[in-house]
């Protein structure tokens, strides 16, 4: 019993210890300075690519908003049916749209030999597609872009930040082509691809 | 009882007077001054100027939120930072707090870029456990360079966003052997 105020007394004692303790723990602090590097924030480029008809103007993304790829129609000059042992063009404008800061050179490509469907009627194996590249659009139409061209032939171009590049495409019909396919139709997919260079 | 009082009156005329006169009582004294000088505090500060963003062709970028990085960027930025240490047992570390934040979802860079960690260099490169004394104040080289991964494919990162403001240096005081902790 007569322990019981020497026992409060040190736990006054520890308590005023403890709350000395925490009241200054930066008591033990010395001299210091600090300063921002005020680095700032690094964006990232977005990787836009556009595909334009050289005919209609139409424009797309080459990447559509949701992630995947875009699929344009050309239109075909001259315009209407096509005859057997003649030929129709079309080109399709790239351009490298990207908000890089710095030097963004892009290699468009032709990504495989063209894809020719006729839902069974046999015309897609008359017609030959050739593909190259050109310097402008006006170019398209002109047969003798395409006199060293092959069918296999699957032509790139480098485009620089801010430029455009054109594909032209010739599609020809064989004079052979059977007289039962007049009036029949036939679909072309060229691929195209585009990386970073 | 008027003679007496006469003389009390007298008598306590005399003890003032014996009073008022007490600097008569003084014997021989001197004094000295100590000469102890001023006490003279030291210094320790820290400045940091406007960096410098450098793409890898070397140019210049005047404004980085205006910049964006594509893969095979790789930029550097340098920063100078000026160190002030005065006082006869000042020693100080001098370090690189926080760190780059990449962004989330979308807009996160993730594996296709890699910041390397500040360096500070004073003709050698000062570590976060390098002692430094008055003689090492002067400007401090900081350098940090973000690399945009050339191994990047597909679209990844496009758009990608990575904080840097957290980035900043401590000076800090340590503490001399005969210090007393108070």
């Amino acid at each position: 019993m007569r322990s019981t105020p020497m026992l409060k007394a040190a736990g006054l004692v520890l308590a005023a210890v403890l709350l000395g303790l925490m009241a200054v723990p930066g008591s033990y602090a010395l001299w210091n300075s600090a300063a921002s590097a005020s680095a700032g924030t690094i964006q990232a480029a977005d990787f836009r690519v556009t595909l334009t008809d050289t005919q209609t103007s139409n424009t797309t993304d080459m990447t559509l908003p949701n992630g995947t790829a875009a699929a344009i129609a050309l239109t075909t000059t001259p315009a209407g049916a096509l005859v057997p042992g003649q030929a129709t063009y079309a080109g399709v404008q790239v351009g490298n749209v990207t908000n890089a800061g710095g030097a963004f050179t892009i290699r468009a490509a032709v990504g495989s030999t063209p894809v020719k469907t006729d839902t069974g009627s046999g015309l897609a194996g008359y017609l030959t597609v050739k593909a190259v590249a050109a310097g402008s659009l006006a170019q398209c139409a002109s047969a003798s872009l395409y006199t060293l061209a092959l069918p296999t032939d699957l032509p790139s171009m480098a485009i620089a930040k801010g430029s455009t590049g054109v594909f032209c495409f010739q599609v020809s019909l064989n004079a052979a082509m059977p007289a039962n396919l007049a009036g029949s139709t036939a679909g072309i997919s060229i691929p195209l691809t585009v990386a970073q260079q | 009882m008027n003679k007496m009082v006469k003389g009390a009156i007298a008598t306590g005329v005399g003890v003032i007077l014996l009073v008022g006169g007490g600097g008569t009582l003084a014997t021989w004294n001197q004094a000295q001054q100590a000469n102890m000088g001023s006490v003279v505090s030291g210094d320790l500060n820290l400045a940091a100027t406007n960096g410098k963003w450098t793409n890898a062709a070397g140019t210049v970028i005047p404004d980085i939120t205006a910049y964006h990085v594509v893969p095979g960027d790789v930029l550097t930025y340098t920063q100078d930072v000026t160190v002030t240490l005065t006082g006869d047992l000042m020693q100080a570390k001098l370090a690189v707090t926080g760190a780059g934040q990449d962004g989330t979802g979308a807009t996160a860079f993730g594996g296709a870029a890699t910041l390397s960690p500040t360096t500070l260099t004073k003709g050698t490169q000062i570590l976060p456990d390098t002692i430094l004394t008055p003689a090492d104040s002067g400007v401090v080289k900081a350098s940090t360079t973000f690399t945009f991964n050339t191994s990047t494919t597909g679209r990844t990162a496009t758009n990608a966003t990575y904080n840097l403001g957290g980035i900043g240096y401590a000076l800090v005081q340590q503490a001399p052997a005969s210090a007393n902790n108070s």
